[in-house]
């Protein structure tokens, strides 16, 4: 049980509880799941092809920290490409948070049509004529001539090569908090704690700090304020206490800190068993976008 | 421990409550001061001006495109004169209204602008249109380069607009209701800002049928 590790856990378990609330409404052709780098619905690549492609995208991600996925729909069921493309990226969150370097290469087969989204990030690499040509020089003559495997390939390695280089393999970093909203959060939190805590206290001495400091820990958002906050309002209960007392108690403080840890214990390891945050190491498996933005770079193309 | 504690009740008692009341005071004020949404309102206030901001430099970089492609349409199509003149002057045009942060306010030079922009759209579907009937047109990797920018850059001035649309329908709740309204119209002054109507730009853009 190493101490040290539960503050990544609560994160994460924020990070998750996040996620959920912000789960994108229905369109009208629904974003598929993010499944692995390839998402074939299509069942248009032997599972060779598939699990190749895989390979050499998280290797991509491995060394640049580009994240490329790859979408084979069997139709667009009437949606326009471009929309449909820009919703399925914008949901899948491609590139990184802030660097927004990912790419996207839809296929829709009975449609006919091709397009490569492209992240803010990744625009000035993989320009819009550069998509383009690859959708026409790359993808197009092999999807012509029946050949969808090698076509998704070729475009694959053309995106690749296009951004290799464009950015360094970054050192997997926890996202940056926003502090300005937060200050307020700790405050109404700490407040929250040193009300109730005083509440507490008038019935049971020792509990009022504890249930105070736990509480404020419990309400505020994120490990480092809850613990702030957590502390604070701890402290602060504690000291009325004291001063309204008159009785020096120096136990409290103590033990009640790591009290609130223990209380926080429960719920900081409560998150799940998969990254929000990409970097999901080798493989293919627990794949996800690392919060990238897309603002409509790329090209449309048919066959 | 027993008689301390029982000792401890009656001040301890009496005290809390006492506490426990300014506390509450305070948590109010706190309340108060956060439920006004003075922070929010300035926020929202800076995301649709960063947005306006987005829409403006993605109209502009069309516009930048502009010169080369009506270039290059020359060299296949220089009869299409007509065409070509009323790209050019749609897009003077769009580039000489110009809606700044502060004048977003106007929903009268916010129209303007749209309209200017929605003209050029047209201008520019029908330029692309008529390039269909010139097969050496078509076939020029410049051409093709220019009109892979071209509709990359509506769509970026898609998603752009559609950024915008929604900042400002978020910024528009929270001057219109209760009690933000109140801290928007007597702290700070914010009005209510025009939005994008795609009716009319869907109508003023609609290229005209090409029919043989």
């Amino acid at each position: 049980m190493g101490r040290a590790s539960r503050p990544g856990w609560g994160l994460f378990a924020v990070v998750v509880l996040v996620l959920s609330i912000l789960v994108p409404p229905a369109g009208a052709l629904d974003v598929p799941p993010l499944t692995g780098r390839v998402v074939d619905l299509a069942g248009a690549l032997p599972s060779s092809v598939r699990e190749r492609l895989a390979d050499t995208l998280a290797e991509h991600e491995r060394t640049t920290g580009n994240q490329v996925a790859v979408l084979i729909v069997p139709s667009l069921e009437g949606e326009d490409l471009f929309t449909f493309s820009h919703r399925v990226a914008t949901t899948w969150r491609l590139g990184e948070k802030g660097t927004d370097n990912g790419a996207l290469l839809l296929v829709a087969l009975k449609d006919r049509k091709i397009r490569i989204e492209v992240g803010y990030g990744l625009e000035g690499a993989l320009t819009d004529a550069r998509s383009s040509q690859i959708i026409r020089h790359a993808i197009a003559p092999r999807f012509r001539a029946g050949d969808i495997p090698g076509g998704v390939t070729a475009g694959v390695e053309a995106i690749l090569q296009s951004i290799a280089g464009t950015y360094e393999a970054p050192t997997p970093a926890q996202p940056a908090a926003d502090h300005a909203g937060r200050v307020i959060d700790v405050l109404f939190a700490v407040m929250l704690g040193t009300v109730i805590g005083l509440v507490v206290s008038g019935f049971h001495r020792r509990l009022g700090p504890l249930v105070g400091g736990a509480l404020s820990f419990l309400a505020a958002p994120w490990v480092l304020p809850a613990l702030l906050s957590g502390g604070i309002a701890l402290a602060i209960v504690a000291w009325l206490r004291y001063r309204l007392d008159e009785v020096p108690s120096p136990t409290r403080r103590g033990r009640g800190g790591r009290r609130t840890l223990d209380d926080g214990w429960w719920y900081t390891t409560n998150g799940g068993g998969w990254s929000s945050d990409g970097y999901a190491g080798g493989g293919d498996l627990g794949f996800s976008g690392g919060g990238g933005d897309f603002g409509g770079g790329g090209a449309s193309g048919d066959w | 421990m027993q008689s301390d504690a029982s000792f401890d009740r009656r001040p301890g008692r009496r005290v809390p409550l006492a506490g426990a009341a300014v506390v509450l005071g305070l948590v109010t004020l706190t309340g108060t001061v956060a439920g006004c949404g003075y922070n929010d309102l300035q926020g929202l206030d800076e995301d649709t001006k960063a947005a306006w901001s987005e829409v403006v430099n993605q109209y502009q970089r069309r516009a930048d495109l502009i010169p080369n492609l009506v270039e290059t349409v020359k060299g296949y199509a220089a009869h299409e004169k007509e065409t070509l003149e009323s790209v050019v002057a749609a897009r003077s045009k769009a580039t000489g209204v110009s809606v700044t942060p502060d004048t977003l306010k106007d929903p009268e030079s916010f129209r303007q602008y749209q309209e200017a922009q929605a003209g050029l759209t047209g201008a520019l579907g029908r330029l692309l249109a008529i390039a269909e009937n010139y097969p050496n047109l078509k076939a020029d990797q410049n051409f093709r380069d220019l009109q892979s920018q071209l509709e990359g850059t509506e769509n970026r001035i898609a998603v752009a607009r559609k950024r915008y649309i929604e900042r400002v329908a978020e910024y528009n709740k929270a001057v219109r209701f209760f009690p933000t309204n109140l801290t928007a119209r007597f702290l700070l002054g914010l009005q209510e800002r025009p939005n994008f109507t795609v009716a009319d730009e869907k109508a003023i853009a609609k290229p005209p049928e090409v029919k043989f």
